[in-house]
């Protein structure tokens, strides 16, 4: 029989090996979490997601408490708002503010802190906390930490640790100035890091964020695409302001093949789209020199070209090299061009593997 | 690969060969650090300790090329020991005595003279992969590229067919393929050999088909493969190219020589997104859209059609390669139909094409479509071979273990391999722009053990000069504990300090593929750098 679990009065059948948290989120159930992460394994660090489990004298963590048959689990009530309003007043004592006394907005990648203030608000007001935290000198490229921001989950040395596996990052330094920090504080371009930035993924509060789009305010509606770099095909989120890419970021985990990653090159490496060396006209030799001109002109004379080498030496002294950078589209075009246009199969691309 | 990415985390051992997936696929490795955390079994068999050897339970440091004597020899383990799947041999395969007769003579020990790798480790290694169910191999080009490429392939192919881990979640045989599109570029006909959908040019109830679809005669007679085109530059067999998204002069072999072939043709055209070494021989350049200001498809390693969408404008007149694609056939008196969208080009394309004639734009989901996807309405497919090999049976191929075409001597004592690394790509005209990646790694270098390096008198950071019987290169000396003694490594992404002015061009006698893995050169201290 399918074991069932009953959470805020419903009654629902549950995987064996689910948390509450999971069984919760498929009914819609929004509890408020900052440390959760699909890809990692369940701390239980951020104490957010608590909530009420019948016979157990204090609230449990969902992210960590397996569903079991015959459970009762309510997931909003005053003890638990009030709990999780007083979490809150403790994060807020120790993390940068704006004006209206509210954590900051980490324009890039937003605050998920500021938005459980926003929506559960705070209990007693407590005495900020003045720790002053280890930061380092960093001259990455990519990977940028404020260390005020930080509500120190672990959530990215978790991700440094279990997927990205190289361990990077860790927590150093003790009780109320524990941060985030590498071995003797190097940067991380003198650290084992990669620079794959899934830290700035699961980062919950923007603590994390890239550092070529600091303060740019993520694109609402980015457009999912294809990285054009290896064969694995992570499906990318490109952000766009004013018509330029600001920053690229991975669909949810559990969505696409990626599961929520990237690596530095599909992450960072996208200078060369709107690099000043870009070929932006069409050009053609003349007194052996490339002189810009038309696409009519450079149409013409590259069919004139072709057509000329065809009827000197047949189809078959033209080669045509398509490309597996480019659309599947393009590579059909490509061969067609081949085939049907000039009648050869001289088609080919660098694709031996 | 017959098996998708994600059963990846659910594998209970992984056989990785040829394939430094950390830096070439580092999403995939993602998954394979996964796979281990959680207890799966790592075996690695590369001439370097690359990452994953740190967390495997066993590495196989062999020559490099000397991939068949290995495979036979496990393969030799698995017969010896009747570690085979009869019944799945029995079911679904042919020929297996021609391979059973293949490797008996090939013992551990033989292979062990060969490879460097101790025959204990190869019984190990054989076991440990028969024994387990969920057992997948995973390979690049450490496997493809070399004048027996694909006898590496049907080495591993008997592996898998012996032992029957074929069909089944988190196995099968998994080649990792190197860019974004390779596959979709062979699925949609830029071979010399298929069209569209693998259907065979020499096959005359495909060319009808076509000719049907295009309204022109075509010809029968197989085309050169890129390898061959690239030597018909140089014997005047090839007088004319052209070349879209791909600088052949820094990334195909013997680049000295190809660099002469360019200079033979007497027409060049180049379509590319930035200024290419290539370009510099083109008659006529034509400047292209990149993937982020155009729509399409591409097609992933596990045969994932996703979309590519625009998210931003081309940058002053450069066009998509579609739209520059379908006016050229046009200049040259070809009626390409006035496509609307990529959208409309996939179509005709799967129409035409049985194995992805369910696939269309509209259809492709956040997670992509699988193919063999056959009709409108199939949900595509994961994991191929479910019931059985799709040819009826899988036939056993034997291969026997020959040398690289060019070995060690005493004038180039050194066998160099080349490849990818995880900042850079490719001929790296993408990446050299990218900020990391150059100050992460600005310059050629060379990777070396220390003894030979010592032996040169070298340390870390001294400026080289490699040579091999083509062409010689600077770059800087990386002593690393990765490499074998005998053995170096250098990345190919730095036309300015041009790898493949070294490599050789010999290619596999089936697929052309070049020995990129295997050339004979020798390192001597730059005394003119003082």
């Amino acid at each position: 029989m399918t074991p069932k679990i009953t959470i805020d009065g419903q009654i629902v059948p549950f995987e064996p090996g689910e948390t509450v948290l999971d069984v919760a989120s498929r009914l819609g159930h929004a509890i408020p979490s900052l440390c959760h992460e699909p890809r990692l394994k369940p701390t239980g660090a951020c104490r957010m997601c608590l909530v009420e489990v019948q016979g157990q004298r204090r609230l449990q963590p969902s992210c960590a408490w397996k569903a079991e048959d015959g459970a009762v689990v309510t997931t909003r009530n005053d003890r638990i708002d009030t709990h999780r309003r007083t979490l809150l007043s403790m994060y807020v004592a120790d993390h940068a503010l704006d004006a209206d006394g509210l954590p900051v907005d980490q324009g890039g990648t937003g605050n998920r802190l500021r938005t459980h203030v926003k929506d559960l608000g705070t209990g007693p007001a407590l005495e900020p906390l003045t720790a002053v935290r280890r930061d380092r000198d960093d001259s990455n490229p990519y990977v940028h930490f404020d260390p005020a921001s930080c509500v120190v989950c672990g959530a990215c040395v978790r991700y440094c640790d279990e997927v990205e596996a190289v361990s990077a990052i860790s927590l150093i330094d003790r009780g109320r100035r524990t941060t985030i920090g590498t071995a003797d504080q190097q940067g991380l371009l003198d650290s084992s890091c990669e620079l794959c930035g899934g830290c700035i993924a699961v980062c919950p509060t923007g603590a994390m964020t890239e550092k070529p789009a600091l303060g740019v305010p993520r694109d609402p509606e980015p457009t999912r695409t294809t990285c054009n770099f290896c064969g694995v095909g992570c499906q990318v989120d490109i952000h766009v302001r004013d018509g330029r890419i600001s920053r690229v970021t991975s669909p949810p985990p559990g969505t696409t093949v990626n599961d929520g990653n990237l690596c530095v090159k599909g992450r960072f490496a996208m200078e060369f789209v709107h690099h000043p060396e870009r070929l932006t006209s069409p050009m053609i030799r003349v007194d052996g020199e490339l002189v810009p001109t038309t696409w009519d002109v450079a149409l013409q004379t590259a069919a004139r070209g072709l057509l000329g080498v065809k009827q000197r030496h047949g189809a078959d002294a033209l080669g045509f090299v398509s490309s597996s950078r480019c659309t599947g589209e393009e590579n059909y075009l490509m061969q067609k061009l081949a085939r049907a246009a000039f009648g050869t199969n001289n088609c080919h691309q660098c694709a031996a593997t | 690969m017959t098996n998708a990415v994600p059963e990846i985390r659910g594998a209970d051992l992984l056989f990785v060969i040829g394939s430094n997936t950390t830096e070439a696929h580092p999403v995939i490795a993602m998954e394979m650090k996964r796979a281990v955390v959680r207890g799966a079994k790592l075996i690695v068999a590369d001439p370097r300790s690359i990452w994953l050897t740190g967390i495997a339970d066993v590495h196989l440091q062999l020559r490099p090329g000397t991939d068949v004597a290995l495979l036979t020899a496990m393969a030799h383990v698995i017969v010896a020991e009747d570690l085979v799947d009869h019944a799945f041999i029995a079911e679904h395969t042919e020929n297996v005595e021609a391979v059973v007769d293949a490797v008996r003579d090939c013992t551990p020990e033989w292979a062990e003279g060969v490879t460097g790798v101790p025959a204990d480790l190869i019984r190990q290694a054989a076991r440990m992969y028969a024994t387990t169910e969920k057992a997948g191999i995973y390979y690049t080009l450490g496997i493809t590229e070399h004048t027996h490429g694909t006898d590496n392939v049907y080495s591993l192919a008997n592996l898998v067919l012996l032992t029957g881990h074929l069909g089944k979640p988190s196995a099968g045989m998994n080649p990792l393929r190197g860019q974004n599109n390779v596959q979709g570029a062979n699925d949609a006909g830029a071979s010399p050999i298929y069209y569209p959908g693998y259907q065979r040019v020499d096959d005359p109830e495909a060319q009808e088909r076509w000719e049907a679809a295009w309204g022109v005669p075509l010809s029968p007679e197989p085309g050169l493969n890129l390898n061959v085109m690239m030597k018909g530059l140089r014997d005047g067999r090839i007088r004319g190219l052209y070349v879209m998204g791909e600088d052949i002069l820094v990334s195909e072999p013997n680049a000295s020589a190809l660099e002469e072939g360019l200079n033979n043709a007497e027409f060049i055209v180049v379509q590319d997104i930035l200024p290419t070494e290539t370009m510099r021989f083109a008659d006529v350049v034509l400047p292209a859209a990149c993937f982020a200001e155009k729509d399409g498809v591409f097609t992933n390693t596990d045969r994932r059609v996703q979309r590519v969408r625009k998210a931003v404008e081309p940058p002053g007149e450069a066009r998509a390669d579609w739209q520059i694609l379908c006016d050229m056939a046009r200049a040259v008196g070809y009626p390409m139909p006035d496509y609307a969208h990529p959208g409309a080009v996939y179509a005709e394309m799967a129409s035409n094409s049985p194995m992805f004639a369910g696939i269309r734009h509209e259809r492709i989901g956040a997670a992509g479509l699988q193919w063999p996807c056959p009709e409108p309405g199939h949900p595509g497919t994961p994991t191929l071979h479910v019931d059985g090999p799709k040819k009826g049976k899988a036939t056993f191929m034997p291969a026997a273990y020959r040398p690289s075409e060019e070995l060690a001597d005493d004038a180039f004592p050194l066998v160099l391999s080349t490849g990818r690394t995880l900042y850079h790509y490719n001929a790296g005209t993408q990446t050299r722009r990218a900020n990391g990646a150059s100050t992460k790694q600005p310059g050629n270098f060379i990777e070396m053990h220390r003894y030979d390096a010592r032996k040169r008198g070298l340390a870390n950071g001294d400026r080289v000069e490699v040579s091999s019987r083509r062409g010689a290169i600077e770059a800087e000396v990386v002593v690393s504990p990765r490499m074998r003694v005998g053995c170096v490594w250098m990345p190919m992404h730095f036309p300015e300090q041009l790898t493949n002015r070294l490599t050789t061009d010999a290619g596999d006698t089936v697929t052309g593929t070049a020995e990129y893995k295997v050339c004979a050169v020798q390192v001597s201290p730059l005394a003119a750098a003082k």
